[in-house]
């Protein structure tokens, strides 16, 4: 809750100072930028998928002319380094994957939002900072507070979200109703679930990314990719959480391996045992596949999978799906994070860009992308009518989104590398039985100590 | 003394090479077939050879994805960057041919190994030198970069044809009171025009197909169209009508290259091996 | 011929001097860059000296042993096959025959065809759902494959696209060395009664050693300079079974972030080709005909 407010008086004295222009300038707003191309760096994602159909209602109204460069979301990170790493680059609005803020941040390549939104000239009097949903903004956005990405003195805004998500569950109702089986609340019933579904309901229980792989007798197999090498990781992170476990202790000394950590490490060994066919290699899409082709019961991850889910060309499970908060564990923790847009330092056209950025997060644009399939960042568009009428989730969405926790991953600049070079590994070589539960996150405290303490970090 | 070969040995001989040279031409008649087909067609139907062939890829993307920007990059490029090397390289393989200078040894050493660097390896200083001079993003920091990296390609090429070209030639010249410059373009440039044509087919092909420096030096407005090929790889739903209709476009220039000038660039590839 | 001193350095200046500047220089550079750490995206003037951490960093590293690995293997599997297929198929194609001109034009067409176009096709072609390959192998009655993202058939994959391009060069060559045989030598051979076998391995080889060794080392060389049609056809994957050394690097560098580990390993590729080429050259020495 304190941190809620933190986020609310920050957004209002950024805010504030915008307020008593409007009207006229508003309309003046674009007119300067006419004629001028905003270029936006995007993944091959949904949520940027429905983005695109808005983009030609932006340059009707403001005749600013958008070019987006599309990019496989695995390949986005080295697409946008190597712009960002030139005297001035392509891009006036990149797309990040929230785990990269840090980074951006510290090596100094994209610009603080604050200015542009307290630019009379530039700012939308009806934007409405506070509307927009306070974990979303906190997690996607701030940089420099507390731990280095939490809400709190020092953190500054360097983006906003736009494909944000939580976790939430995803039940198939009919199997369910089938066998007479209850929602679990706990992760208590979590547990006692999965064998449960593994044996009477023909398909696995819970779809979860894996991607430990056949081959992982060498580590190779999680190569240089943030979202490759660490499925393994993210996963457990996903049940550490509400298990009242963390990455580390208040000091950033590794504590994963406690006895919370490694019993989060054998529920997910449990998952994967009575997980669908192949579970071991899974990755983001794979698991998202499994799920929408009938071959799991249950599914734990991201709130965006929510329009696909619905959508008859993709999924076979339509209508057939429930949804549900993350279980609890000592409390409730659901994830949060995925995407956001920022403006790279070396943009060309950062005011244009900026505007473009305002534009797409206003309170009309998410609600019409949240209708064409893209993930909902406002409060107002959870609330919507018409929004909830078409995604009836979204009722839960509010009530997970309550329950998000900011800090269930250290997304500190060296995250990245820890993520997929020790912990992936680690977790990897515990799921396809290599090394014990205890011996795998054991063995990875040396290397986790040794690259913070290159960091920086005093441990 | 030829004995006629007996006419199964023949027609064994010419299946042979009808087998191989389909084998050879079969993924780029798959490249244009795949770029004059529709979408839905493509995914549905691989392997279907009978179709209604459509301008559309093309016209997609040459005006939606810019490629005509991309198209006329990588002809500029491949073009200056072809002229330049050319007039270097031939007054540098006539120079090191004709002329024993301190140094020479080591600059025809130097020249041959440079030959042979792997272009990924140039790839992080370039981007950094690049960088500090200021070139990145610029069609002539490209043209730069070509002309110095086909140089010592180039140079190798050309001086096995100055070599070709009697020497006695030029002294004539010189006994009838030729400057040394106008010795070179009077007597050996003309002598030399097949060798140059080689050499600029090799060197332009080089210049137009080289992606990974492109990649690495190149934004929006300055991009070849190798790059933008790999760009339309997402991994998910790759529209191959498209991607073939790039492909194609990148493929053209050689093609008829190769169709126009077969012997010159085979004689090429074979003189400094063939005749050693 | 008495020319003026200055005259030879006027024809070869200009180029030695961009070379210089532009070649040789950012080679040079590798190495430098070897013993700094430096992270994509942050100045170079913040770029700390490590000295031969990097190196150590790489040869500790297993994924780089890997990747030599696989580029070991890359090489010797293509060029083999290549040097076995063109020669074999020169010997049995090597009778002149009306029209061989317009076959060597078809011929000569994959190699002259950009890399990356290569690599598209190839990526079609291999695709698990929609590719041509996969569609001829069902047609027969075949399962189709799910080639890409299966580690053994991807470097398959690589081996087969990088065979397809280069095999007809060597055929050209070896084609080209065989005319230039002294025919009299062939001649003598077949009236003295040689059969086949000896006419091959004991005649006309050995006599066009010289061109297979200089064509065997062109393509060794190249096969560790392959960059393109591995980077479109599996970019390393999957895993890293398909990460050849040129991949690696770039990946090291512009995925990873690491330009100094990326120089380092630079730096080995850089010397393992020039071996190559110092190899190459003693064998070609293109300044034999020296007068």
């Amino acid at each position: 809750m304190q941190r809620r407010d933190i986020i609310k008086t920050a957004a209002i004295t950024v805010f504030g100072a915008g307020l008593p222009f409007s009207g006229a300038i508003a309309q003046n707003r674009f007119a300067k930028y006419a004629g001028s191309t905003v270029v936006m760096n995007i993944p091959a994602h949904p949520h940027y998928d429905a983005m695109q159909k808005l983009l030609p209602e932006f340059t009707k109204e403001t005749g600013i002319k958008v070019e987006v460069d599309k990019v496989a979301i695995s390949r986005l990170k080295e697409k946008q380094l190597l712009e960002m790493a030139k005297p001035s680059g392509d891009y006036d609005l990149a797309c990040y994957i929230v785990m990269w803020k840090g980074e951006y941040v510290s090596k100094n390549l994209v610009h603080q939002l604050e200015p542009f939104f307290a630019n009379a000239a530039l700012a939308d009097p009806a934007y409405d900072m506070k509307d927009i949903v306070p974990i979303y903004l906190e997690n996607l956005g701030l940089v420099g507070g507390p731990k280095g990405y939490l809400a709190g003195p020092g953190a500054k805004l360097y983006g906003l979200p736009y494909g944000a998500e939580t976790s939430v569950l995803a039940y198939r109702k009919d199997v369910f109703d089938e066998l007479k089986l209850k929602v679990p609340e706990t992760y208590t019933e979590f547990r006692a679930l999965l064998p449960v579904l593994k044996e009477r309901s023909g398909m696995g229980a819970l779809t979860s990314r894996g991607q430990a792989g056949h081959q992982a007798v060498h580590a190779w197999l999680l190569h240089l990719n943030p979202l490759g090498g660490s499925q393994a990781c993210t996963a457990w992170l996903l049940h550490l959480n509400p298990l009242g476990g963390s990455v580390f202790d208040d000091q950033w000394r590794p504590r994963f391996n406690d006895k919370i950590g490694v019993d989060a490490l054998k529920f997910l060994q449990e998952v994967v045992a009575t997980g669908p066919a192949g579970i071991a290699g899974y990755g983001q899409g794979e698991a998202n596949t499994a799920f929408l082709q009938n071959k799991a019961a249950m599914y734990l991850d991201t709130t965006s999978f929510a329009s696909v889910v619905a959508d008859p060309a993709r999924s076979q499970v339509v209508g057939k799906v429930s949804w549900a908060l993350h279980p609890k564990g000592v409390k409730r923790a659901s994830q949060s994070g995925g995407l956001g847009l920022t403006i790279p330092k070396n943009s060309k056209n950062a005011e244009a860009g900026f505007l473009l950025m305002q534009w797409l997060t206003s309170k009309q644009q998410d609600k019409a992308v949240t209708m064409l399939g893209g993930a909902p960042m406002r409060n107002s568009t959870l609330r919507d009518v018409d929004a909830v009428r078409k995604y009836p989730e979204f009722i839960t969405f509010v009530e997970a989104l309550k329950h998000s926790n900011p800090d269930w991953r250290p997304i500190i600049p060296v995250w990245d590398k820890i993520n997929v070079q020790a912990l992936g590994v680690a977790i990897s070589e515990a799921l396809t039985g290599k090394k014990s539960a205890e011996d795998a996150l054991n063995g990875a405290v040396p290397q986790v100590t040794s690259i913070m303490r290159e960091a920086g970090y005093k441990i | 003394m030829s004995m006629k070969r007996p006419l199964p040995l023949v027609i064994g001989h010419y299946t042979m090479l009808i087998v191989l040279a389909v084998l050879c031409v079969l993924p780029i008649l798959i490249i244009f077939a795949t770029s004059l087909r529709q979408q839905v067609q493509i995914f549905a139907e691989p392997l279907n050879f009978i179709f209604m062939p459509t301008l559309e890829n093309y016209r997609a993307v040459l005006e939606e994805d810019n490629l005509n920007r991309y198209l006329w990059n990588s002809l500029f490029v491949g073009i200056v960057s072809t002229v330049i090397t050319l007039v270097l390289g031939c007054m540098a393989a006539y120079g090191l041919a004709r002329f024993r200078f301190p140094g020479r040894q080591a600059v025809a050493y130097t020249t041959l190994l440079l030959r042979t660097v792997p272009l990924a390896v140039m790839a992080i200083p370039v981007f950094m030198i690049w960088n500090q001079w200021q070139l990145v993003n610029s069609l002539w920091g490209l043209v730069l970069l070509y002309v110095a990296v086909n140089l010592p390609f180039t140079i190798w090429l050309l001086y096995g044809f100055v070599l070709q070209v009697p020497v006695e030639l030029e002294e004539a010249a010189a006994i009838d009171g030729c400057g040394p410059i106008r010795i070179f373009t009077k007597v050996l440039l003309p002598l030399m025009a097949p060798g140059l044509a080689a050499a600029s087919i090799f060197t332009f092909r080089i210049a137009w197909n080289e992606f990974i420096l492109a990649l690495v030096l190149t934004d929006r407005q300055t991009r070849t169209l190798p790059v933008a090929a790999s760009l339309f790889i997402t991994d998910l739903g790759v529209d191959w009508g498209k991607v073939m209709a790039i492909a194609s476009l990148i493929a053209i220039p050689p093609l008829i290259f190769t169709f126009v000038a077969a012997r010159q660039i085979i004689s090429g590839l074979t003189a400094g091996a063939v005749k050693g | 011929m008495r020319t003026a001193r200055w005259v030879p350095f006027f024809y070869v200046g200009p180029a030695v001097l961009l070379m210089a500047a532009a070649c040789l220089y950012p080679v040079l550079t590798a190495f430098q860059l070897a013993g700094y750490e430096w992270s994509m995206g942050t100045p170079w003037e913040s770029a700390q000296w490590v000295g031969w951490d990097n190196f150590r960093l790489a040869f500790g590293n297993e994924r780089v042993w890997s990747s030599l690995w696989t580029t070991l293997l890359f090489a010797a599997v293509c060029v083999s096959a290549e040097m076995a297929l063109g020669i074999a198929l020169a010997l049995a194609l090597e009778h002149k025959v009306r029209g061989m001109a317009f076959f060597r034009t078809l011929f000569i067409l994959p190699m002259m065809i950009a890399p990356i176009a290569v690599g598209l096709v190839w990526r079609y072609m291999f695709d698990a759902q929609f590719g041509p390959i996969n569609a001829a192998l069902v047609m027969v009655g075949l399962e189709p494959k799910t080639w890409l993202a299966d580690p053994t058939l991807a470097f398959a994959a690589i081996v087969i696209a990088d065979i397809w391009q280069w095999t007809p060069f060597v055929f050209i060559m070896m084609i080209a060395a065989l005319a230039n045989v002294d025919s009299s030598v062939i001649e003598a051979s077949r009236i003295d009664g040689a059969g086949w076998w000896q006419m091959t391995f004991r005649v006309k080889l050995p006599m066009i050693m010289h061109v297979i060794a200089i064509t065997l080392m062109m393509r060794l060389i190249d096969a560790f300079r392959v960059l393109e049609v591995v980077y479109v056809l599996t970019f390393g994957g999957p895993g890293d079974s398909t990460e050849i050394l040129s991949l690696h690097i770039y990946k090291t560098a512009f995925v990873g972030q690491q330009l100094g580990v990326a120089s380092a390993i630079s730096v080995l590729l850089l010397v393992v080709v020039a071996l190559l080429s110092w190899g190459a050259l003693r064998l070609s020495n293109p300044m034999k005909d020296e007068r």
